[in-house]
């Protein structure tokens, strides 16, 4: 009984909060603050992991997923740590060209979140973002892409 | 009867009652800066560059300027228009006329592209201070410098680059309107400050400064009573439209308002913020309604996760 | 006529010598600065702004000053007309009796450590804020300008009798005012 107590209490740690499991949130480009070694005018927006038991040990990466001219096209993402441990700047890698959306995946220990942000004229959709307590796949980005070609914004 | 030479008396008052108050530094910087934005007459040693149709002028520099040794200056391209100049030293006006765009580089920190009927001014252009005037006209800013390096000045706001992109338009009055596009400004002027996002603008008016931010896609609704709160004392109602159309990200607006409204409006403001977003841990009620400075800032801190 | 130096100094400021206009502005820029403080009830931002645009005023007309009357005659009167515009068009500026506005106003810059004088000062301030643009005008400037009726009657565009009106009604209101506060 005591050791199926401690593997319980090991799983919570790990996953995060009490009843919380972890997530990633966007948000303003100015949330994180002053990045290192990022051209600030080249910002997409911010992230960070939530409900994560160690912040420092949160990692995120990302790519930005676009259709130019009809090509279908994918670019590994620059994330520059934030001020504040957790939290992440997405460096604005992608062209203006196209129609972009931006897919991220973070890790805390062997907790996983996601989330697919579509990018339009003025920055990050948030209404239009998801969120996933796992890694997105591969149809989810394409669906999401394809919304916003033939939805436009 | 009283007689035209006579003094009338000074009533109730005694003399002392009233302190003369000296009148600050400032205003005489004002006046200048308007004096020297107009065109000089002839006979006071001024110059002027002849120019051709659809091109650039730079206005030279009076008096004192022509004395010194040679200012620093800043590289100045043509972007639409004839060229006639390719620089811009402290102390000169550059000035565009309907159809002619330039870019000034500053420095090596940015650039800033001169839109058409624009007039600025190089201030300064010193490893501590890079400064434009901003007569009339329209700028669009992309700077890349610790904050507080670069700073525009117009007739009725400074604005402080705390490491972004921005547009800002104004007429000679200082009505006018920034819009960020990337990183934050702070809009600046005699006591009142503004801090505007990436994605938000903020009006300035003649007489009055900066207005309190807004994101570009809030509620026209909130914009409109926005701006008769800050501008036209508005007031109660005003302020009650603003709060309810305000939506999570208007936050930005309602963080600002806290300060701005009567105290006895401010828990309103509070809580209508609240119900939008709940209140950070860490983040004290109290505090925040005492206008504690650290407390707003971590709050604030927090909030730009919902913008 | 205005005394000789001040003929001297126009003249050059007519010429566009800029030092003439800075001594110009030097010589009154603390009683133009006060009157519009204490017309605006302490906000050294309207009195900034309402100093600048008299001087501005005064440099941009200067050519058109016909020397016919004393150069502090048309200051006082820019000062007026300045004033009152600004009052007219911001009515936000015109505030009713507000503690908020009178704790506001309790500590004007002074150089006098006299703890007794700023209260009087806070007293007056606050008693002056309380009465229309149109009395607390003639008051502030027969208070820091030693002028005659014939002078404020000039100043303020109107006759002299309609100065000792004003003038009567608003020390009259001025020493009620004076009275509650004092309780």
């Amino acid at each position: 009984m005591e050791m199926v107590k401690r593997a319980f209490l090991l799983v919570t740690v790990v996953s995060g909060a009490w009843g919380a499991d972890f997530s990633l949130a966007i948000g303003n480009p100015v949330a994180v603050a002053r990045p290192n070694g990022v051209v600030k005018k080249d910002i997409g927006f911010a992230v960070r992991g939530e409900n994560c038991a160690d912040v420092a040990a949160i990692q995120v990466a990302g790519t930005a997923e676009g259709v130019v001219d009809g090509a279908r096209r994918s670019i590994p993402l620059r994330l520059i740590a934030g001020e504040t441990a957790g939290t992440f700047a997405i460096s604005h890698d992608w062209p203006q060209q196209g129609t972009w959306v931006v897919s991220l995946t973070g890790h805390c220990g062997n907790a996983t979140a996601s989330a697919v942000v579509p990018i339009g004229r003025s920055g990050f959709i948030r209404e239009s973002s998801k969120f996933f307590p796992r890694a997105a796949t591969a149809a989810e980005v394409e669906s999401a892409l394809k919304t916003l070609t033939g939805g436009g914004k | 009867m009283n007689q035209p030479q006579d003094k009338p008396p000074i009533g109730p008052m005694e003399p002392g009652d009233l302190p003369l108050v000296k009148a600050p530094d400032s205003i005489w910087i004002s006046i200048e800066t308007t004096l020297d934005a107009k065109p000089e007459p002839r006979g006071i040693g001024t110059f002027r560059w002849q120019w051709a149709a659809a091109s650039l002028a730079v206005i030279g520099a009076v008096s004192w300027y022509a004395m010194r040794p040679s200012p620093p200056s800043w590289a100045v391209s043509t972007l639409e228009g004839s060229p006639s100049v390719d620089k811009i030293k402290v102390g000169e006006w550059l000035q565009t006329d309907a159809s002619s765009r330039a870019r000034i580089t500053v420095g090596s920190i940015g650039t800033v592209d001169i839109e058409p009927n624009t007039r600025v001014r190089l201030v300064a252009a010193s490893p501590t201070e890079h400064r434009l005037t901003l007569a009339r006209g329209e700028i669009s800013a992309t700077v890349t410098a610790p904050p507080r390096l670069f700073l525009v000045d117009t007739p009725a706001s400074t604005a402080v680059d705390l490491g972004c992109a921005y547009k800002m338009k104004t007429d000679e009055s200082g009505d006018g309107v920034l819009r960020v596009t990337s990183g934050w400004v702070s809009l600046e002027w005699e006591g009142r400050e503004s801090l505007v996002p990436a994605g938000a603008d903020c009006r300035t008016r003649s007489r009055t400064g900066p207005g309190t931010p807004y994101f570009a896609d809030a509620p026209e609704a909130l914009q409109e009573a926005l701006a008769a709160f800050d501008f036209r004392g508005g007031g109660p109602d005003a302020l009650a439209t603003v709060l309810n159309q305000a939506r999570v990200r208007d936050t930005l607006t309602l963080w600002h308002l806290l300060s701005r409204v009567d105290p006895a409006d401010r828990v309103g403001v509070f809580n209508r913020m609240v119900d939008l977003v709940p209140l950070p841990s860490g983040v004290s009620r109290e505090k925040a309604l005492q206008l504690d400075s650290a407390t707003l800032k971590s709050w604030r801190e927090e909030l730009a996760w919902k913008w | 006529m205005s005394d000789p130096e001040t003929i001297e100094i126009i003249e050059a400021c007519r010429r566009g010598d800029r030092e003439a206009f800075r001594a110009l502005y030097e010589a009154h820029k603390d009683k133009v600065y006060s009157i519009a403080l204490y017309f605006f009830h302490g906000d050294p931002a309207a009195a900034s702004d309402a100093t600048q645009q008299v001087f501005l005023k005064l440099i941009t007309n200067i050519k058109g000053f016909r020397g016919d009357s004393e150069f502090l005659t048309w200051l006082h009167r820019l000062v007026v007309n300045t004033c009152l515009d600004g009052s007219r068009k911001n009515k936000s500026r015109e505030r009713s009796e507000d503690p908020a506005d009178l704790a506001r106003l309790a500590d004007p810059a002074s150089q006098d450590d006299n703890m007794a004088r700023r209260q009087i000062a806070s007293r007056v301030q606050a008693a002056l804020s309380s009465l229309p643009p149109k009395l607390r005008m003639p008051i502030l400037l027969r208070y820091f300008e030693e002028l005659s009726y014939a002078e404020m009657a000039e100043a303020l565009q109107c006759s002299a009798g309609t100065v000792a009106s004003r003038l009567n009604q608003g020390h009259k209101l001025l020493a009620q005012k004076l009275e509650r506060l004092r309780r």
